[in-house]
């Protein structure tokens, strides 16, 4: 038997405790739906498919000083050593490394600069035909650059690179009606033809707005300063990236190996502010959940001891234990609910905040179902063992002077 | 209705063996008044407890309207609380968050009774008790007096066979003592089997019957009086 009319009545009679715990509880649900949707949204960002084989790929920079090479023909012999080193799968040259934070982006223009046309910024890589292999991205249409239209220079010349390969993200872009394959873009006015479509590969920025805007130019522009990239066979990789150093040295000396780094490693510092956030908001909102749990504990308990003689007195009129339990299950089910309702209201204002001002994506209305039925079940279960307490309250209290 | 065949209830505690009631017999007809007297102390309030069911008792038998309460668990306790027994407390215990119309649906609730006759049978009852105006209104703004009509008024609603009042007129002034006395006759006249306990020998005087416990036991008012008297003159 429910007495939700009359346990309403008395509520709005002295509602000081009530209308405490239900702001509590709106407070709750408005921000655990909106945390747990960013966890959620930062989970999703963290283990998003990059594309590569992190685990098997790395880079390493290389400084040279020495002035008595020529960077170019060096860089050449250290490409063809790596990929003979044992474990290796294969190694390139790469301007950027991808996941890693830092890289260069520009436009590709349909139409020559200075001419407008539709622009889409990508980030691009200058690195030769290993490129995919070192990768270990996938080819979905077209084909890889031959040996001849990678320029490697480090010179200033009149030759020009005339291809690229794209990812699939950035040719649709360009392309919207799929037909980019062989079509010519502009990077600036050097003309590129689309020859080879990647099928999914991150840029050097996960956070961008665009990270899977990405190209590879076949350039290598031999400096002092140079990162290389080298994909491994599985399970290879620690092996290899201790021995790199002194078989780079070995190749030519004059020159200094350091951040040697997992792809995973790059993306894992990348990273580590948004799992910082995460972690902070998983505590956060467990906190959150427990004060109110506390909180919903705590007023049933004191609303006990205060209504000691009247649990007794409708003991005493009749109440089976079950109706004393379920009188406070009811109490705070009226709480919650209005409390829910409220909560819903603030996590939809406080999710377009978020969305407003700190760029969030919208918070979809499940996050705010899910998180208000949790907290009612929650409140539920704080309520039911000082409910089980109260029920057991003796009837004879009724006579008692207290 | 009621009878009681040595009936004895002990508290325990670490320390103390307290006997409460010690093979307590009484025997109550129905349509009686009766106000059962007695020290402080004496077993008056465990006596009335365990005639209400609100506590259990260690030894004996105890038969109410026929039901032997000993065989009884806890909800059928309760339903037969809310069924035959109207509790008139001292304190008057209405719950001061619910208005007097509320206060005297609680019992009738627990009983499941629909909301129509509910509703006829609390407007029957405030008016018996002269508050019929003050439905809306809650304890708090009423005097003490008027507070007891209303939990004179909740024992009535569920048309009990027994009322149970504990001390009704302690917390009154004479006055309105003597108008709560005379609603009870009243009702006693109506048809309810009434016992009263109450320190107060001229309210008891009032009631056709009177017995008194002194020490947990069943005393007659003479050989209570010739107790007293051998104390007295012992010099204790």
């Amino acid at each position: 038997m429910l007495e939700i009319k009359p346990i309403f009545n008395a509520l709005c009679r002295s509602k000081v405790g009530a209308v405490l715990l239900l702001i509590q509880i709106a407070i709750t649900t408005a921000i655990v739906s909106n945390a747990a949707f960013i966890i959620q949204d930062r989970i999703s960002y963290l283990n998003q498919e990059t594309g590569y084989p992190e685990q098997d790929i790395f880079k390493f920079n290389v400084m040279t000083f020495g002035t008595d090479i020529n960077l170019s023909q060096q860089f050449e012999l250290d490409e063809s050593m790596l990929r003979k080193m044992p474990g290796v799968v294969d190694a390139a040259l790469s301007s950027s490394i991808p996941l890693s934070g830092s890289g260069s982006a520009s436009s590709f223009n349909l139409k020559p600069a200075p001419q407008e046309g539709l622009s889409v910024r990508t980030a691009y890589f200058f690195i030769d035909d290993h490129a995919i292999n070192t990768y270990g991205v996938n080819l979905i249409a077209g084909r890889n650059f031959t040996e001849d239209e990678v320029l490697v220079t480090n010179e200033i010349t009149q030759k020009r690179t005339n291809v690229t390969i794209v990812t699939k993200a950035l040719l649709d872009e360009l392309y919207p009606d799929g037909d980019g394959l062989e079509k010519i873009v502009y990077f600036g006015d050097l003309p590129l033809k689309i020859i080879g479509v990647i099928g999914n590969m991150k840029g050097p920025w996960l956070k961008d707005s665009k990270p899977d805007n990405l190209a590879f130019i076949p350039y290598i522009k031999a400096a002092s300063y140079a990162q290389v990239a080298v994909r491994t066979k599985p399970g290879q990789r620690a092996a290899v990236m201790k021995e790199i150093e002194n078989a780079m040295l070995e190749n030519y000396s004059k020159r200094v190996i350091n951040n040697i780094k997992g792809l995973d490693e790059l993306k894992n510092e990348y990273t580590a502010q948004d799992r910082l956030m995460m972690r902070m908001l998983i505590v956060l909102i467990t906190i959150l959940v427990l004060i109110t749990a506390l909180g919903i504990f705590g007023l049933t308990l004191f609303n006990i001891s205060k209504r000691t003689k009247q649990i007794g007195t409708r003991r005493a009129l009749g109440a089976r234990k079950s109706a004393i339990v379920s009188y406070f299950l009811v109490e705070n089910a009226l709480i919650c609910s209005l409390g829910l309702a409220l909560g819903v209201v603030t996590a939809i204002l406080l999710g377009k905040m978020l969305m407003q001002y700190f760029s969030v994506a919208a918070l979809p209305p499940s996050y705010i179902a899910v998180t208000a039925i949790a907290v009612f079940l929650m409140s539920l279960l704080a309520v039911l063992a000082p409910a089980k307490r109260a029920a057991n309250i003796s009837p004879s209290i009724a006579t008692r002077t207290i | 209705m009621l009878q009681m065949n040595n009936v004895s209830k002990v508290y325990q505690t670490e320390m103390v063996q307290t006997h409460a009631l010690r093979d307590f017999n009484l025997h109550v007809n129905e349509g009686e008044f009766i106000a059962v007297t007695g020290p402080s102390g004496s077993g008056k309030t465990t006596f009335l407890n365990i005639a209400g069911m609100l506590e259990p008792f260690n030894e004996g038998e105890y038969l109410l309207d026929g039901v032997d309460v000993g065989r009884l668990n806890d909800n059928q306790r309760a339903d037969l609380r809310n069924q035959k027994i109207g509790f008139i407390f001292q304190g008057f215990n209405l719950i001061p968050d619910l208005n007097l119309y509320e206060n005297i649906e609680v019992p009738l609730r627990y009983r499941g009774i629909k909301a129509n006759e509910r509703k006829r049978r609390i407007e029957q009852c405030l008016e018996q008790v002269g508050l019929a105006s003050r439905a809306k209104h809650i304890p708090q703004q009423l005097s003490g007096g008027q507070q007891q009509r209303v939990a004179i008024a909740r024992a009535l609603a569920g048309e009990p066979r027994f009322l149970l009042a504990d001390e009704p007129t302690g917390n009154l002034d004479s006055l309105m003592a003597r108008q709560v006395m005379e609603l009870l006759e009243q009702i006693n006249r109506d048809g309810a089997t009434i016992v009263m306990v109450t320190h107060d020998s001229e309210l008891a005087r009032r009631a056709p019957r009177n017995i008194q416990v002194v020490d947990g036991q069943l005393a007659d008012f003479t050989l209570y009086q010739g107790a007293q008297t051998i104390k007295t003159a012992s010099g204790v």
